[in-house]
């Protein structure tokens, strides 16, 4: 048998165990040492348990467990409440206002939250039962909740960049300044969706009350001001190259535990809560880059990575068609692998062919990242759409799936809007980087 | 975390409450990194006067943290599984997958916790210390294989749970699988 061939056996058995329901990240680590065990047996074992001694000390991956924090304690802070509301008193009135006000709430959470489930859950509590009080349609409500949640893992800080940039060994501050603006655009366009659908049809999103005096506006923008100042400090700080995106976290972490502190928002049970669901999501991740880094030294020792990008120029000449073969097939795989188990599983296949063709990867990160979002809202295991669920119990999942629906074609367009203008993610990073 | 229709396990309530105890350990680490961290900030841009290998330490902490987030992520059904075949077979199917993956889990854990062990017991003679302080690794292969072992020890309980709960309509760790 030749390596290829046990290279795609490799491929078979870890689809068939995770359709097993295997967990992901000892899926990967069982397929990626019995692998290499049979490529290269004296590799295994040491690879096995060194990249499992690696990850964990990785001095860049303190920032997962830490804008993971930071985002838990804005929760219970109750700076995520003050985002929200300072959106509402500005654009409530609107029609489709409410929404609009969760995606622009979402945006905000996601600079100060690395996880898309963390802004998720945390703006569809705040938001929802004000949308079901003005008697907004259920599909637009949670559409427009799940869709939000999702730019937790594109605007900076983000999980999925982290994890990018170590598969990749691309710069976690060039990535996270690529996220910036496809952040704002793609904001920009599901609130335009939610625009779109109100226009067409009004009763979905009707205004909620009429406009609040100016007063009244800028105090509520006052009070989100703790939150956009801790955005600032974070997020200008590493764009200004004043810290490194580690210290960054660690500096976010520490003003967001002194805002609890200061609002009394803290209990024995609450900061607990924080920190256990923290370390709940650090098991997540941590594991699953074990698994990635156990399981890409078989896929390279299988050769696989130099026989896809033969046959992938056999199919086309034209780069951007390959391109748009793997994103294609990146969208499929969202449709029933989670958002970082397509990450770890299909970049170590790619990147090789990428880099031959010459692509950015620092500009395919941003186009990755999107595609995990679609991948987070799609049937049957969209992830972020069971967590609405969780808080919608009284919408049915269908409806979820309906309503967002027009949120998934928007993550289309920009895809091929960054496509067409690669400058919209790098135009930050080079000014920045050179 | 025990929803069986049958009285509760007692290993899984055991592993329960050390698997608790290690996570508050684990967040107690955690508290412990967001304080390095701000420390190492305020002495490297306020005071201006860097603190050598403090990232070393660091490092070390966040390892720890890790290693105690394993068993704790199990129980709570945090290792990310794709859940196609429950929507599509049921029970009659899972109960009889769960046992394969839970199985295999535990293989995969136990050789991972005997390579650490084993690479671990190299010690510094094979460069396992950190490149400022010198810290060695060997205590902290031995507190990852903890963590791991401890995890491996989830998946025992939760297997010989399923076993115990083969029969019934729902497994009593569905989703810690």
């Amino acid at each position: 048998m030749s390596d290829i061939e046990i290279g795609i056996l490799g491929f078979v058995a870890l689809f068939v165990l995770l359709a097993l329901r295997m967990p992901v990240a000892t899926t990967m680590m069982l397929v990626g040492f019995v692998g290499h065990l049979v490529l290269n047996e004296r590799g295994a074992l040491p690879t096995l348990a060194g990249e499992t001694f690696h990850i964990p000390h990785v001095l860049s991956l303190t920032i997962l467990p830490l804008f993971i924090l930071m985002g838990n304690l804005a929760g219970i802070s109750g700076m995520s409440r003050d985002l929200y509301d300072a959106a509402y008193a500005w654009f409530g009135h609107w029609r489709g206002g409410l929404a609009s006000s969760t995606i622009i709430g979402c945006a905000g959470f996601s600079a100060l939250s690395g996880s898309s489930l963390a802004s998720a859950v945390t703006m569809g509590r705040v938001a929802l039962p004000e949308m079901q009080r003005y008697q907004y349609d259920d599909k637009l409500a949670t559409g427009a909740i799940a869709a939000g949640g999702t730019l937790g893992i594109l605007i900076p800080p983000s999980a999925g960049f982290v994890i990018y940039s170590l598969l990749t060994e691309e710069s976690i501050g060039r990535l996270f300044m690529a996220g910036v603006l496809p952040g704002i655009m793609l904001t920009g366009l599901f609130v335009l969706v939610i625009v779109a659908i109100t226009s067409v049809k009004p009763e979905l999103g009707p205004a909620a009350g009429t406009s609040m005096p100016l007063r009244k506006r800028v105090h509520a923008l006052g009070r989100a001001s703790w939150i956009i100042g801790i955005i600032f400090i974070t997020i200008g700080g590493i764009y200004g190259g004043v810290f490194s995106a580690t210290e960054a976290a660690g500096i976010g972490v520490i003003l967001s535990f002194l805002v609890a502190l200061f609002r009394r928002a803290f209990t024995w049970q609450s900061l607990t809560g924080v920190l256990m669901e923290t370390l709940r999501s650090t098991a997540t991740t941590f594991l699953i880059l074990i698994g990635a880094f156990v399981f890409t030294p078989f896929v390279a020792l299988s050769g696989i990575p130099n026989a896809l990008l033969e046959l992938l120029a056999e199919v086309s000449p034209n780069r951007f068609v390959i391109l748009a073969i793997i994103l294609i097939f990146f969208v499929l795989l969202g449709t029933f692998l989670e958002g970082f188990a397509i990450l770890v599983l299909a970049l170590p296949l790619v990147q090789p062919v990428l880099e031959q063709l010459g692509f950015n990867m620092v500009w395919f990160g941003v186009l990755m990242v999107i595609v995990l979002e679609m991948g987070l809202i799609s049937p049957p295991v969209g992830v972020n759409v069971f967590v609405v669920k969780s808080i919608a119990e009284n919408v049915r999942l269908n409806d979820i799936f309906k309503g967002i629906f027009p949120f998934w074609l928007a993550m289309g367009v920009a895809l091929i809007i960054l496509v067409l203008f690669p400058d919209i993610a790098m135009f930050l990073p080079n000014t920045m980087y050179g | 975390m025990n929803r069986s229709p049958n009285p509760p396990n007692h290993a899984v309530h055991y592993v329960d409450r050390v698997v608790k105890v290690i996570a508050y350990f684990g967040s107690f680490t955690m508290a412990s990194l967001v304080v390095i961290t701000g420390i190492a900030v305020v002495f490297r841009y306020i005071i201006n006067d860097p603190i050598f290998g403090i990232y070393d330490v660091s490092e070390m902490v966040l390892l720890t943290t890790v290693a105690c987030s394993f068993a704790y992520g199990g129980r709570e059904g945090a290792h990310v599984a794709v859940d196609i075949l429950g929507m599509i077979g049921g029970r009659k199917v899972t109960r009889w997958t769960d046992i394969i993956v839970r199985l295999l889990g535990i293989g995969i854990i136990a050789v991972t916790v005997y390579g650490l062990l084993v690479q671990g017991s190299c010690g510094m003679p094979c460069g396992h210390f950190t490149p400022n302080l010198a810290i060695p690794f060997m205590p902290f292969y031995i507190i990852l294989s903890a963590g791991l072992g401890a995890y491996g020890v989830v998946l025992a309980a939760e297997f010989l749970d399923g076993l115990r709960s083969f029969r019934d309509f729902v497994d009593p760790n569905e989703k810690n699988n």
